[in-house]
């Protein structure tokens, strides 16, 4: 009798474990900047996030469960990030990892998501290494990576202006030396030449020390791949300096955001970024979206923030079709996913993880981003490079 | 030639001009440092807040003359309430290097969250007040940064004329060369702390509203130039008003032409080694101290 008893409560302890698991919140770790000069970029992840979850949660949940967002500041610094989510996985016990900005930071926490059998998606990051030549099984992208930017920004700027004489100013790391390389790719075979190149720390305060070379090689077209505040001081400084007016100038998805444009104000004016996604695309599932971030948080989502928005849902349709958080089932269920987002169905590439989306030129006018150029997301997506898997 | 001209000129020009705003922002924590003995970790904070009361100033129509002068008025009862209810606290403790250094890191922390409540994680930034350049010898030149180096080098004159060619002045020297003997011989010195405390703040103040419309403004923007700022104080002596003027121009210059021939990665290195060289050489700095010189 006793041991009858015993097994029974064994079993109604084991029942309630068990129970208690399934109204367990899913853990989501995000890894993302919260200061320094993407804070910007990071404030824009968060809030992605944070509504994407909430709508999820209000749904339901996923499979019952609450989704529960876990943040850590990454500080830029693959150092910091890669300790944070050893943290995160080790004792926070997080499901997936997301939310790393600087494509170093998402090589580095990448790395650790494959040895502690995690996942990480980006949402931000644009190296094509990290979908290319450094490619892994636990990595998934789901926005524009720099070679599609390229695609879309070379595709116009041949269209527009055939000989221009480019210079490069990117910033001195993985995502400046990947997009400036990608770019060339495109565009020097397409008959644009290189005329100087400039590779500026992260974080530059004054941008001005580099304009001797500038003029000195006289372009007519300067692409960049600044981001949050560098972008900021390196446009404003050119106007200070009277360049501004005195070649095209062009850029990664990352230099011209709505985040930024206030404070870029004029100098902003005419700058072309080709990218995944902008607020002005006019399909009805992205205005209700732009109407409801603006009146969450006062401010127009930009490409981090829409991505990010775009995770939840993802996430929330993998771990449906794979009936459980479990990393491999999840890796399969993603692996060749399709889901809607605001900028329309986006598609992850088994071969190499790397979503599939349509690319847009766009412009500043007027102080606001107009589309000028739309480029369909299987021209733009170009080869799968990632041998790995 | 042409190099010269396009180039090389325009970058010592150039190097001048963030020359000027390092020693505006090195000034107030040197003159923090050579008095109080006081590592304020949170001077790049009160530069942003200068530079954030400036927005708010202007918002309320103030123009940029006008916040020259309002924002380091502004900064002044802040920083002498810093001084006293946060400073004074932990001053007298045996540990006081270590307590002074953790509580201003503490507050830097704050303020820099609740710039960001405040204001928005955002940049933002104030209209340059004088636009358009002049060109000498086609040496292109914004008039703005003429207009910096400018007002910078009054500030400075000020600052030291201030320090040394007044009674008021030679109180707070004689505080930082002796604090017993000169509070024994009637000087307060409990007030001189404070006041010399809030007259650093200030100058952080007025940095930040001066180099607004070129650096932009956001929570985050206080660490910009502190780790510069810091070398500059270490390098030219704690304490010492021209030794921060000295070691300002001097790297912000080397930092400027070492750009143009090495990667511009390596510029921050060459700052910092020429630091630990110093410091190896002098460890306390090319000049004297506040109250020796």
């Amino acid at each position: 009798m006793k041991r009858v008893l015993a097994a029974a409560a064994a079993a109604a302890s084991l029942a309630g474990a068990l129970s208690a698991q399934a109204a367990d919140p899913i853990k989501v770790g995000v890894i993302t900047p919260l200061s320094g000069t993407y804070a910007v970029l990071g404030q824009q992840v968060k809030w992605g996030l944070e509504l994407g979850t909430k709508e999820v949660n209000e749904a339901g949940g996923i499979m019952g469960r609450q989704v529960e967002l876990i943040f850590e500041d990454s500080e830029i610094n693959p150092a910091v990030a890669t300790a944070k989510a050893e943290r995160l996985i080790q004792v926070e016990k997080v499901a997936i990892l997301t939310g790393t900005v600087s494509s170093g930071v998402t090589l580095a926490v990448g790395q650790v998501a494959e040895r502690n059998d995690t996942l990480l998606v980006t949402t931000v990051s644009f190296s094509t290494a990290i979908t290319g030549a450094q490619c892994s099984p636990n990595v998934f992208r789901i926005n524009a990576n720099a070679a599609m930017q390229s695609n879309a920004l070379a595709a116009w700027l041949k269209a527009e202006k055939p000989d221009s004489k480019v210079f490069y100013l990117a910033p001195d790391y993985e995502m400046g030396r990947n997009t400036v390389e990608e770019f060339k790719k495109v565009a020097e075979p397409a008959g644009m030449a290189t005329v100087g190149e400039v590779y500026a720390p992260l974080n530059t305060t004054d941008y001005s020390q580099y304009f001797g070379q500038v003029r000195a090689d006289r372009p007519t077209v300067l692409y960049t791949s600044t981001g949050g505040n560098d972008s900021v001081r390196l446009l404003t400084q050119l106007q200070e300096y009277g360049l501004r007016d005195r070649f095209l100038a062009i850029g990664a998805a990352s230099a011209v955001t709505p985040a930024t444009l206030g404070a870029i104000g004029a100098a902003a004016e005419g700058f072309v970024t080709g990218v995944g996604y902008s607020p002005t695309i006019s399909t009805e599932a992205n205005q209700a979206f732009v109407k409801k971030f603006e009146a969450a948080y006062k401010t127009m989502p930009d490409l981090y923030g829409a991505d990010s928005y775009g995770f939840m849902s993802m996430y929330k349709k993998a771990v449906e079709k794979a009936g459980s958080t479990d990393t491999a089932a999840v890796r399969k269920a993603m692996e060749g996913i399709s889901w809607d987002t605001v900028q329309g169905t986006k598609t992850l590439r088994a071969g190499d993880h790397q979503a599939m989306m349509d690319m847009y030129a766009v412009a500043v006018k007027d102080g606001k981003f107009v589309v000028i150029d739309t480029i369909a997301g299987d021209k733009a997506i170009g080869p799968d490079t990632c041998e790995r898997f | 030639m042409e190099y010269v001209q396009f180039v090389l000129a325009p970058q010592m020009i150039n190097g001048l001009a963030i020359g000027i705003a390092v020693v505006l922002m090195a000034l107030g924590l040197t003159i923090i440092f050579g008095l109080l003995d006081v590592i304020n970790m949170a001077h790049g904070e009160f530069y942003a807040l200068g530079a954030f009361l400036g927005l708010t100033f202007a918002s309320l129509g103030l123009g940029f003359w006008a916040l020259c002068l309002v924002v380091p008025l502004a900064m002044l009862p802040i920083g002498y309430a810093v001084e006293r209810t946060l400073i004074q606290t932990v001053f007298h403790h045996r540990d006081r290097h270590i307590l002074t250094l953790l509580l201003t890191f503490g507050l830097a922390l704050i303020l820099e969250d609740a710039y960001k409540i405040i204001y928005g994680p955002n940049p933002l930034r104030p209209p340059l007040p004088v636009t358009g350049g002049t060109e000498v010898f086609e040496i292109f030149m914004p008039n703005y940064r003429l207009l910096l180096i400018g007002l910078g080098a009054a500030v400075i004159t000020g600052v030291w004329l201030l320090v040394y060619r007044t009674s008021l002045g030679a109180m707070v020297r004689a505080a930082a060369f002796d604090k017993d003997m000169a509070g024994s011989l009637g000087v307060p010195v409990k007030t001189i702390y404070s006041a010399t405390f809030a007259f650093g703040c200030a100058l952080a103040g007025l940095a930040g509203v001066l180099l607004a419309p070129i650096y932009s403004v956001f929570p985050t923007m206080g660490r910009d130039f502190i780790l510069l700022a810091f070398t500059v104080v270490i390098v030219g002596g704690m304490g010492s008003i021209k030794g921060a003027v000295v070691a300002g121009i001097v790297l912000a210059q080397i930092q400027s032409i070492a750009s143009l021939y090495v990667s511009p990665v390596w510029s921050e290195p060459i700052v910092f080694g020429i630091m630990v060289v110093v410091l190896m050489i002098r460890p306390q700095g090319l000049f004297g101290r506040l109250g020796n010189a």
